[in-house]
């Protein structure tokens, strides 16, 4: 009996030392239960975290650039480029063979230059290619991985390139809109704190760093209907007359929009880096020349303006010459008396001297300068011209006088159009702009900038008129059924020390139709060497082309019929 | 007895909504994969929509619509003498 007894106490003991033990076990996990819980937390979330949660960047889009009518002038797409390890791929060699047949490369070649390049971690097996044979490529081979990138591609190639330009390799615009407007066009690519498992697959989003801003997309003024037509009649110009270079602009007269702005030589902007800055050249924005005659509407709209001549007036011409400080100012033949449209169709350098003359120096200044040249045409745009005009304190007499026939003034193409849109547009100005304007918008910003009356404006449109008329220098510019107007040039081009002989610009200036301007259009031909070198041989043709086609395409109603009708008639009578 | 009957009732509250919390997660984790398919298939229109748009534009270009018009359609304009008026 005692003996059991002393076996239960025995028991006893041992139960409670099993107990002490085992309580301390457990205060030693809830100890490091709570150790790790309270102390240690922070440190080991974050390396949890750490192996989990990663920032993976959200991709965002360059904007497009859209003609008015939203046809793509350049857009982004994604594409991606295929990269490997070489270390890891190369011990996977039949998936390797796969690939690059996939990918249509030489197999044994990329075994070379991966064994090459073994040291490094990340080696490109090809760029830019279409996402969707990527993802067959990479999709179940360890080792090769895909990367998102984005290529800007230029849909309508070179017709377009001057005004849009190009991106370079990091989606940074280097020339034209691209350029301009980089900062409203660009993306931001965005940041988000996302968990991954074991796999990589992304299963919870945490939280977003930074939202991703897509680039806006840009619509510009250009009408690619009739920007097409101009860079077709221009560069068939170009090669007919085996000249330079050449550019056309052609404006909406009301609002000053650009509906089509093209220039000779042109380049493929889906190759953008390889071309030389001369082809890259928006010459229509940056190259001036002497406007010539081109710039005579304007010196009898000073007068006019002023009130010293108007339709009736008639100035004699004869002999043919005259002179100014020792300097012979002549016309091709002795035209006797003219009034001033008779100056105008003749282009009668002898009395557009003599209507220059008749205002005084700073008179002719003014205006000149009212009517925008010498001032930056406001167009925005990289190495865009303001042309070259001197204060009248410099001009001797012989300037003043050559001034009026467009001399001793350099202009740009597009400065020259947007003066014939002010005379088109009533003496008012309009601003140019490569982007499409909302109608509504420039309504209410009108501002009244008149620097010729009304009617000044509309008499010199009409001597204007007969340029293109029957007896006319620009007989070519003429259109079937609608009443156009306009001016030629043909301008020796300078060079050191005086004027070359036999090289020329041909210019031609013009509005249509005359009965309520809708469109104007200005065209330079440089160094025209075959088949002709005046403006109305040259460009005027260019003018036709492009304008014919631009008035049926827009719709322009014909304010000519009679014509039209008596045409008609007249070839019925013959056939 | 109702001290007792109080701290069952907060314990079902709680396995309850512990109970929520799981179901909720799941069911987020449910959605968020939903959701990467749905962006996985937007960015793949927008890719589809990239080459439309290129494709459209090599279609259409003018000089193709032109020579398209001409050559195949034998289509021109027509003289002034064809022109007829519409009163």
């Amino acid at each position: 009996m005692s003996e059991t007894n002393n076996q239960s106490v025995f028991f006893g003991g041992r139960h409670y030392f099993v107990l002490f033990v085992l309580l301390c076990l457990m205060t030693g996990l809830v100890g490091r239960a709570l150790y790790l819980q309270i102390v240690e937390k922070e440190f080991l979330a974050s390396q949890g975290g750490q192996r989990q949660i990663r920032t993976i960047e959200t991709p965002a889009y360059r904007g497009a650039i859209l003609d008015r009518y939203g046809t793509p002038l350049a857009i982004s797409t994604p594409v991606d480029s295929v990269w490997v390890n070489p270390t890891e791929i190369l011990q996977n060699l039949p998936a390797l063979k796969k690939v690059t047949k996939q990918l249509s490369m030489n197999y044994s070649e990329t075994v070379d230059t991966l064994k090459r390049k073994s040291n490094k971690e990340f080696v490109y097996l090809k760029r830019q290619i279409e996402p969707e044979l990527a993802s067959l490529v990479s999709d179940n081979v360890d080792g090769v991985y895909i990367q998102r990138e984005y290529h800007r591609y230029y849909p309508a190639g070179e017709v377009v390139a001057h005004i849009v330009g190009f991106t370079d390799i990091d989606d940074n615009g280097i020339e034209g809109l691209e350029k301009v407007y980089d900062n409203w066009l660009k993306a931001e690519p965005g940041a988000r704190r996302v968990i991954r498992n074991r796999k990589g697959a992304v299963i919870e989003e945490i939280n977003q760093v930074k939202a991703a801003q897509s680039g806006k997309d840009i619509y510009s003024s250009i009408d690619m209907r009739l920007q097409y037509i101009a860079y077709r009649s221009l560069a068939r110009a170009i090669k007919y007359h085996a000249a330079k270079s050449g550019s056309a602009v052609l404006l909406d007269a009301r609002t000053g929009e650009v509906l089509a702005m093209v220039n000779q030589p042109s380049y493929n902007p889906n190759q953008g880096k390889q071309q030389t800055s001369g082809n890259r050249r928006n010459r229509a924005l940056t190259d001036v020349f002497e406007p010539g005659s081109s710039i005579k509407p304007f010196t009898f709209a000073a007068a006019i303006d002023r009130g010293l001549y108007d339709q009736k007036s008639i100035i004699d011409t004869s002999p043919g010459w005259f002179t100014v400080s020792g300097h012979t100012i002549k016309d091709h033949r002795n035209y006797g008396p003219l009034d001033l449209a008779g100056i105008l169709r003749k282009s009668s350098n002898v009395g557009a001297s003599r209507i220059a003359l008749s205002m005084k120096d700073e008179e002719l200044w003014k205006s000149f300068s009212d009517y925008g040249f010498g001032q930056s045409p406001g167009v925005i745009f990289p190495g865009e011209s303001s042309g070259y005009f001197r204060h009248f304190s410099d001009w001797q007499k012989l300037d003043h006088a050559i001034m009026g026939y467009g001399y001793g003034v350099s202009v740009s193409i597009t400065q020259l159009a947007r003066a014939y849109a002010m005379i088109a547009n009533q003496g008012q100005h309009v601003d140019v702009s490569l982007i499409r304007k909302e109608p509504a918008k420039e309504v209410k910003n009108q501002v009244e900038r008149h620097v010729m009356s009304a009617k000044t404006a509309n008499m010199v449109l009409e001597m204007m008129e007969e340029v293109v008329g029957p007896k006319g220098t620009a007989q070519l510019a003429a259109i079937p059924g609608y009443r156009i107007g306009g001016k030629t040039g043909t301008t020796k081009k300078a060079s050191v020390g005086g004027y070359d002989e036999d090289n020329y610009f041909s210019v031609f200036a013009g509005v249509a139709p005359i009965s309520d301007p809708r469109l104007v259009m200005a065209v330079i031909v440089d160094e025209p060497t075959q088949n002709g070198y005046y403006g109305g041989n040259v460009a005027a043709p260019v003018f036709q082309e492009v304008m014919s086609n631009a008035l049926r395409i827009l719709n322009v109603t014909p304010d000519d019929i009679p014509s039209l009708r008596a045409q008609i008639a007249d070839t019925e009578k013959g056939a | 007895m109702r001290r007792v009957y109080g701290v069952v009732l907060l314990l079902a509250f709680v396995i309850g909504s512990a109970l929520t919390v799981i179901y909720v997660k799941h069911e987020s984790r449910v959605l968020f994969s939903e959701l990467r398919n749905v962006q996985k298939k937007q960015d793949r229109e927008i890719i589809e929509w990239g080459r439309l748009q290129l494709q459209n534009s090599t279609l259409a270009a003018h000089s193709n619509v032109e020579s398209h018009a001409r050559k195949t359609l034998m289509m021109k304009l027509p003289e002034t003498i064809q022109l007829v008026w519409l009163p």
